[in-house]
């Protein structure tokens, strides 16, 4: 089955494979989030908080942003792999990029479930 | 010796300026640089989120904020940015399940790519300065 492969005993396709589904996530959350937004077009302060009132968008958009962070993980760590040569300094890096990922994703926690 | 010698000599070619990029390389770089500039906005993303959310006034602000012109520049090139990241992401899909694989089927992608990304940043552009 292919879902084995987003399993630890295949790190390299994991990767690939997570990269992948997080894009298509991704990609189906922005094109429903901007038909929302059309449709519902908040115009006032009201509106606009009604825009995150209903519990499945705020779900959806939580899964959104955790899908963003595994992306954005995958993507910027491959950068660094690419263009910062030095050990040291790319896991410095990297690990800033990880503290970083996890406070974007408790400040998006906050804002839509607190 | 004479090996890690010679691997030092080896001459180098990494001025970028002498490099003419194929059109899928250009799409493949910018695919990446975009990714990097979406990835530094992601707190301005959450803070404007939040003030928006926090009162009328905040929100009154963020809006009054965001349709200042220069932001709107800013704004229209973050739009390019995501649409070209989320079209070049989904041709990356296409070719994964082994659609226009080929040089020349990726040649014209390259180019559909790069035309949508730019034709929808002047849709949000028309709808950003009327």
């Amino acid at each position: 089955m292919w879902i084995e492969l987003l399993t630890k005993r295949y790190p390299g396709m994991r990767a690939w494979l997570s990269q992948r589904l997080t894009g298509l996530a991704m990609a189906l959350y922005s094109v429903l989030a901007a038909g929302r937004f059309f449709y519902l077009a908040p115009s006032d302060y009201a509106a606009w908080v009604d825009f995150f009132q209903p519990l499945w968008w705020r779900v959806l958009t939580m899964l959104f942003w955790l899908a963003l962070t595994l992306h954005a993980w995958l993507g910027i760590r491959d950068v660094f792999k690419d263009y910062v040569p030095n050990d040291t300094l790319r896991s410095v890096l990297l690990k800033g990029l990880v503290i970083l990922l996890w406070l974007y994703l408790a400040w998006a926690a906050y804002l839509l479930f607190a | 010796m004479n090996q890690k010698l010679a691997k030092k000599n080896r001459p180098k070619n990494l001025n970028l300026f002498t490099i003419r990029l194929p059109i899928n390389a250009l799409v493949s770089i910018l695919h990446r640089a975009t990714g990097c500039a979406l990835f530094m906005i992601l707190p301005v993303i959450l803070l404007l989120l939040q003030w928006s959310l926090r009162s009328a006034e905040d929100w009154q602000l963020v809006l009054a904020f965001l349709h200042s012109p220069f932001i709107k520049l800013v704004l229209m090139g973050l739009a390019w940015a995501f649409f070209h990241h989320f079209f070049a992401g989904i041709r990356h899909l296409a070719m994964d399940v082994h659609w226009m694989t080929t040089l020349m089927k990726a040649r014209y992608t390259s180019k559909v790519v790069m035309v949508l990304g730019l034709l929808a940043t002047l849709v949000v552009s028309i709808t950003l300065w009327l």
